[in-house]
């Protein structure tokens, strides 16, 4: 790969965001405490920016009432004190209703680093995909981050996007970057086994395709940037050609990207086995991106050796 | 109660060690919550120094007192403590988001001895330590609780929840001290949600109310003395601080919530607050 681009995932939503306030006199934000996650929208358009302190739950109450009086509010905190703080505000007043709400989740995955693990986001889709109506987005980078808020503001209904911190991340070095909501994008062609990723693990995916590709393995990549709804025509026409797939995330392996490749695989009766990587049985803990996506062999190397193992084990059919 | 002199000195000189320790731990990691250690050193060391009854050796010794730091993320000045009050030993500190799985990271987890609660989720400090103070008063022991909350911290809903049915359970037994530094993440509080008047929402709560300044020892340690400050109620302890407290540059500056020194500013002050090397190895 030459030189990449890099960029963050919380800086290209802020950037988005603007050029939508700017299209859209309906959106409004509201933040609980942290505005700057909101970027220059607040200075451009202050009177649509509110803050209602420190209350997640209050936040998700305000942003329904807001949906409930014709505009369209967005959302943000870090994702844990959206997605479990505020979890029965999202439950009973955004989801049964559909309401047109737009919830961001930040610093996901382990990008909160050395926060901990009350900071590191890791079972946020679970507990948002628990619920009917959300659409779930995991951008894998910068790029796809701007792309998909833009998309979002063109659906009509409720939306939970992860993006990560402010840290630089690489650009992927792709070229076509049309973001459609609930459509994956095959990233690099390959027949020996499939991986299917989202998020920064779409990145890390490549990575590991890479070094793959030095052992003779010939490994297909997907970002799978729309968890729900999940692209069924991608899958049906992709997995049956594979007797080997991977899920990769910066998640729990339940309620996320796996769990519902899983369920797709078994409901369909589709004759293919299932390696789901991400986190398992356990919380976050402190350390930096790099030590922990390491640690839990989520980075390219540990995603090729996963990868290599389980392509060299039986399957127990 | 009067403390003494040399007690005044002695706890004057925990809180500026608490100080040193915490500007010296997040600019060895270039990470930490610096801002929010700084405003709480004082009525930690009063609280580790003079108030509380504990045992570092044994720190589940059911009759101790009880602290939860439930703005979580001041831990710098908790660890410093911790060590200077012999939990664990000094050297631990260098692992502050130092080290994978570290036992001090960026929010206190119970793994760590001497952490009663793993907070960092701001809002759930006061009930945990309201089912200690109930669980003392059902075994029949007398050991209070103490939380400090953030000021920024009080806009979430639960603690209100816990704070009027503290009250209604007549919980004596139960302290908060509310870290009043006036700002939290994004700017000052009076400009996100309006807290005042404070003082009269704890009251009006059912609470016994004082103000004090957070930063005088003396002040603080006679408040501290006489808990409960009034019989059947569970008292809350406004104390008006500085965030950053002794950091002159950074004092009452709402961009040092989440931000370290540089090396090089660390080489600038070192010799004034008479810091330790950094000792990177
Ligand atoms: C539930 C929850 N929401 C948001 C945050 C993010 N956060 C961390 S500290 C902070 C500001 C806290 O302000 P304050 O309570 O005044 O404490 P101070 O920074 O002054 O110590 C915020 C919003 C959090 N940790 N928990
Ligand atoms: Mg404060």
């Amino acid at each position: 790969m030459s030189k990449i681009q890099t960029k963050s995932t919380r800086v290209a939503f802020a950037e988005a965001l603007s050029e939508v306030g700017r299209s859209n006199s309906k959106v409004v934000t509201i933040a609980a405490d942290s505005q700057s996650r909101h970027g220059e929208f607040v200075r451009e358009f202050p009177e649509r920016s509110f803050n209602v302190g420190i209350a997640e739950q209050t936040m998700i109450g305000v942003a329904s009432g807001f949906a409930l009086s014709g505009y369209i509010p967005v959302v943000t905190s870090y994702a844990n004190f959206l997605a479990f703080r505020a979890i029965e505000q999202i439950r009973v007043d955004v989801a049964t209703e559909s309401l047109n709400v737009k919830m961001v989740g930040t610093d996901t995955g382990f990008s909160s680093q050395w926060l901990g693990f009350t900071h590191l986001a890791l079972e946020d889709m679970a507990a948002i995909s628990a619920l009917p109506n959300i659409v779930i987005i995991d951008p894998a980078d910068a790029v796809e981050a701007f792309e998909a808020t833009k998309a979002i503001f063109d659906y009509d209904g409720p939306v939970y996007m992860r993006i990560r911190g402010r840290k630089e991340e690489p650009i992927l070095p792709i070229k076509s970057r049309k973001f459609e909501i609930g459509k994956a994008q095959v990233l690099k062609p390959g027949k020996d086994i499939l991986i299917i990723a989202c998020g920064s693990s779409v990145y890390d995916s490549l990575q590991a395709a890479e070094i793959l590709k030095d052992k003779n393995i010939d490994a297909m990549v997907v970002n799978m940037a729309t968890i729900r709804p999940i692209d069924e025509k991608a899958l049906s026409d992709l997995i049956p050609s594979f007797t080997k797939v991977i899920t990769v995330e910066c998640h729990n392996i339940r309620g996320g990207l796996g769990s519902t490749i899983a369920e797709f695989i078994s409901e369909r009766g589709i004759n293919t086995q299932l390696l789901r990587m991400g986190v398992k049985e356990r919380f976050g803990m402190a350390g930096s991106d790099e030590m922990l996506k390491q640690a839990f062999s989520l980075d390219g190397p540990g995603i090729a050796r996963s990868a290599e193992k389980f392509l060299n084990e039986k399957c127990g059919r | 109660m009067n403390i003494d002199s040399v007690k005044l000195k002695s706890l004057e000189k925990l809180a500026e060690q608490i100080r040193k320790d915490s500007i010296w731990m997040s600019t060895r990691a270039g990470t930490g919550h610096l801002g929010p250690a700084l405003s709480i050193s004082d009525i930690i060391a009063v609280l580790y120094g003079e108030i509380m009854k504990y045992n570092p050796k044994n720190p589940s010794w059911p009759d101790r007192d009880r602290f939860i730091l439930s703005k979580g993320h001041g831990c710098l000045a908790l660890y410093s403590a911790l060590a200077q009050c012999g939990y664990f030993d000094r050297a631990l500190l260098k692992e502050f988001c130092n080290r994978l799985d570290t036992m001090l990271p960026g929010h206190p987890e119970r793994k760590l001895p001497g952490v009663e609660a793993n907070t960092g989720s701001l809002g759930h400090g006061i009930a945990i330590g309201m089912g200690m103070a109930m669980a003392g008063k059902l075994a029949n022991k007398d050991y209070r609780v103490f939380v400090i909350t953030g000021d920024g911290e009080l806009q979430e809903g639960s603690n209100w929840e816990a704070a009027m049915a503290a009250a209604h359970h007549k919980l004596d037994n139960l302290v908060v001290i509310v870290d009043r530094n006036k700002l939290q993440l994004g700017d000052f509080t009076e400009n996100i949600s309006q807290l005042e008047p404070l003082a009269k929402k704890w009251d009006s709560f059912g609470w016994a109310v004082k103000v004090i300044d957070g930063h005088n020892i003396k002040e603080i340690t006679d408040v501290l003395s006489s808990i409960p400050l009034t019989r059947g109620k569970p008292s809350a302890i406004i104390a008006s601080t500085i965030k950053s407290k002794g950091l002159k540059f950074a004092e009452n500056k709402v961009e040092w919530h989440y931000k370290v020194l540089t090396e090089q500013q660390y080489k600038e002050i070192k010799d004034e607050l008479s810091l330790e090397e950094l000792a990177y190895e």
